[in-house]
């Protein structure tokens, strides 16, 4: 089995974020991996391990990519590419999931795996998109993959209702959800080996396109501005003897705040 | 004038609040609506489909679409969108709805909109609103295109109890199958609990209840107060509560009135799925715990002391 996983570089959610004139202030910001991505490499290791998978990643974007990527090798995956171009800096779901069409057909994957979200777009398309573009079969959302034989999968996915068991024939595309498997942290010894290991570095032409093939020019939507979401304050904390405070938020939430 | 197709939101056999919210919206910038229900044996929705308010409803009513599963569901959506020649297609906001939109959207070659909570008509093109970056920042999106596929986020838009719909049935064809990734079984989570996403009240306990007794304690108090019974991920990882009962980023966003978060800490992810909620209790034993700088009203305490007096205090007022 050939898996091709997809990871993106996003700004670190954790840190402050500060939106100025419609921007987002770049001054402070930190990146890393997707979080989501970073359980599509795991899932992707495991089946090499477990099935004996060839790995492959595929990193769009970003500027420098080489931490993430080389963090993606110590934790086991076997080649990567790097693809950059300017013509993609407008880039939409759309855009990103044309230019892993052009990935995945100049491979020979049996699965994509890709994440359910980047945590920079919070979009959530782009596998899904590409499954749509490929005409392939995908399940998003999954929590848990076994392998059944060379051509099918079990995959689990989480429902509205619950997990939703589907049976999935390859080639096919999968997104992950953060609850799938907890990511292994790579090792000292693996992060030195990864400093050895290539990453193809590509722009749109030496993939084998154009951004005229791509659309780059006419991306379906744009973000116009940023703005800072409405914080909500803190209102009032109460600390002391238990059956005293308590008594009287309960008070509150029903005399004040109205709401039992 | 806009014509917009709204994906009604069906759960075990019953009509979800956001189909009405949606039509809402959607009659209030002056739209054409239309809806399109699928699913098995929902012929008997009808009335309250008509009752959402829309001027014509597409029913996809098939045994084979008993459970969910996006090719088909994505199939029936096109469908209806391009009988209604829809230019704008929303869903509520669901872990199906995400499945299906973006596949809709590229076989409409459409824009594609996730978690909007506003979409405005600006001269000649649409804009949305959505939260991004956990939560963190609000985008204003341009949509390019003349059409658009939307998910809109829980508790967006407030449905008017005024609008009233006409009944003009269109019954669609059944979708083909999706051969290459069949759903086997649905292991059920949900039961006959009250639906999180439409509770007046939800109760969220997290890993502060360390293990199935708190759960039971924190369940206890969801049960008293009619409320959704929810959790953080810790809780949802360690097993002891079901994946569909996870609240935030990548699970439930809910809005209710009154969010309870007991045991919870607060963190972004959790925040971004409960911050819309109109008024929030956190009861947490850590002063400096994160949840206190959103919660309204806060208990600084265990949880295994606070809760039981809580449970009593509301059994008193309320009676
Ligand atoms: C990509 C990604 C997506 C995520 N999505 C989600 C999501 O959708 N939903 C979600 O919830 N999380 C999500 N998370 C996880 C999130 O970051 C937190 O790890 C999680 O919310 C923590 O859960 P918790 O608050 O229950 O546990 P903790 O952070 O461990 O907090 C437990 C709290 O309980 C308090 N406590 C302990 N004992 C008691 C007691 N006896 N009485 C009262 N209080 C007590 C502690 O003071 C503490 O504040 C996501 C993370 C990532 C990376
Ligand atoms: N620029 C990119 N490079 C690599 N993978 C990407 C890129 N954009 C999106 N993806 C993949 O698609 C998933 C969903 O992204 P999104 O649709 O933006 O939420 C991510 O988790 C990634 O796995």
């Amino acid at each position: 089995m050939k898996i091709l996983t997809t990871v993106k570089k996003v700004v670190d959610v954790e840190l402050n974020i500060h939106v100025k004139d419609g921007a987002i202030v770049e001054d402070g910001l930190q990146y890393v991996i997707n979080a989501w991505d970073e359980n599509g490499v795991e899932t992707a290791v495991q089946l090499k391990e477990d099935s004996g998978a060839e790995t492959t990643l595929v990193s769009i974007g970003g500027g420098d990519n080489t931490d993430v990527i080389r963090r993606c090798y110590a934790m086991g995956i076997e080649s990567g590419m790097h693809i950059d171009d300017p013509a993609l800096e407008k880039a939409d779901a759309f855009i990103y999931a044309r230019v892993l069409q052009k990935v995945f057909e100049a491979g020979d994957y049996d699965l994509v795996i890709t994440g359910k979200q980047a945590q920079d777009t919070d979009n959530g398309q782009t596998g899904i998109i590409l499954a749509e573009y490929l005409g392939l079969p995908c399940v998003s959302n999954v929590i848990g993959i076994e392998v059944l034989d060379d051509k099918h999968l079990k995959v689990s996915r989480s429902g509205d209702a619950g997990t939703e068991i589907v049976a999935l024939e390859l080639p096919a595309v999968v997104t992950v959800d953060v609850s799938i498997n907890e990511p292994r942290l790579p090792q000292m010894r693996g992060l030195m080996m990864a400093k050895k290991k290539a990453i193809e570095k590509m722009d749109l032409t030496a993939l084998g396109t154009s951004a005229d093939e791509i659309g780059c020019a006419a991306p379906k939507s744009e973000i116009v501005a940023f703005m800072a979401t409405e914080k909500r304050s803190g209102g009032r904390k109460f600390e002391g003897d238990a059956a005293e405070i308590t008594a009287r938020v309960v008070d509150l939430l029903a005399n004040e705040a109205k709401v039992l | 004038m806009a014509k917009v197709l709204v994906v009604a939101e069906i759960k075990q056999g019953v009509l979800k609040g956001s189909t009405a919210e949606l039509l809402s919206k959607a009659k209030a910038i002056g739209a054409q609506t239309a809806v399109v229900a699928i699913g098995s044996d929902i012929e008997s929705l009808l009335p309250d489909l008509v009752g959402a308010g829309a001027d014509q409803q597409y029913i996809a009513d098939d045994a084979r679409l008993a459970l969910f599963s996006a090719g088909p569901f994505a199939a029936c959506v096109v469908d209806a969108a391009r009988q209604f020649d829809a230019d704008q297609v929303w869903f509520g906001f669901s872990e199906s709805s995400k499945a299906v939109a973006p596949r809709v959207a590229a076989q409409l070659d459409a824009a594609c909109a996730t978690e909007i909570t506003d979409v405005m008509f600006e001269q000649g093109h649409i804009e949305v609103i959505r939260p991004a970056i956990t939560n963190k920042v609000l985008q204003r999106v341009r949509i390019n295109t003349e059409r658009m596929v939307a998910v809109v986020r829980a508790g967006a838009f407030a449905a008017d109890p005024e609008l009233a719909g006409s009944e003009n049935v269109v019954r669609l064809a059944p979708p083909p199958a999706d051969l290459k990734a069949v759903i086997k079984e649905l292991v059920s989570e949900a039961g006959s609990e009250i639906d999180l996403a439409d509770a007046d009240i939800v109760v969220s306990v997290g890993r502060g209840a360390r293990n199935q007794d708190g759960v039971e304690l924190v369940k206890a108090l969801a049960e008293e107060l009619n409320a959704g019974f929810g959790a953080s991920r810790a809780m949802v990882d360690a097993g002891f509560m079901a994946h569909n009962k996870q609240v935030g980023q990548t699970g439930k966003i809910v809005a209710p009135t009154l969010y309870m978060a007991i045991g919870i800490s607060g963190a972004i992810q959790h925040l971004a799925g409960m911050n819309g909620s109109k008024v929030i209790l956190a009861v947490n034993k850590d002063p400096e715990a994160p949840i206190f700088n959103v919660a309204d009203y806060g208990i600084v305490g265990d949880l295994f002391e606070v809760v039981p007096i809580l449970r009593q205090e509301i059994k008193k007022i309320r009676s």
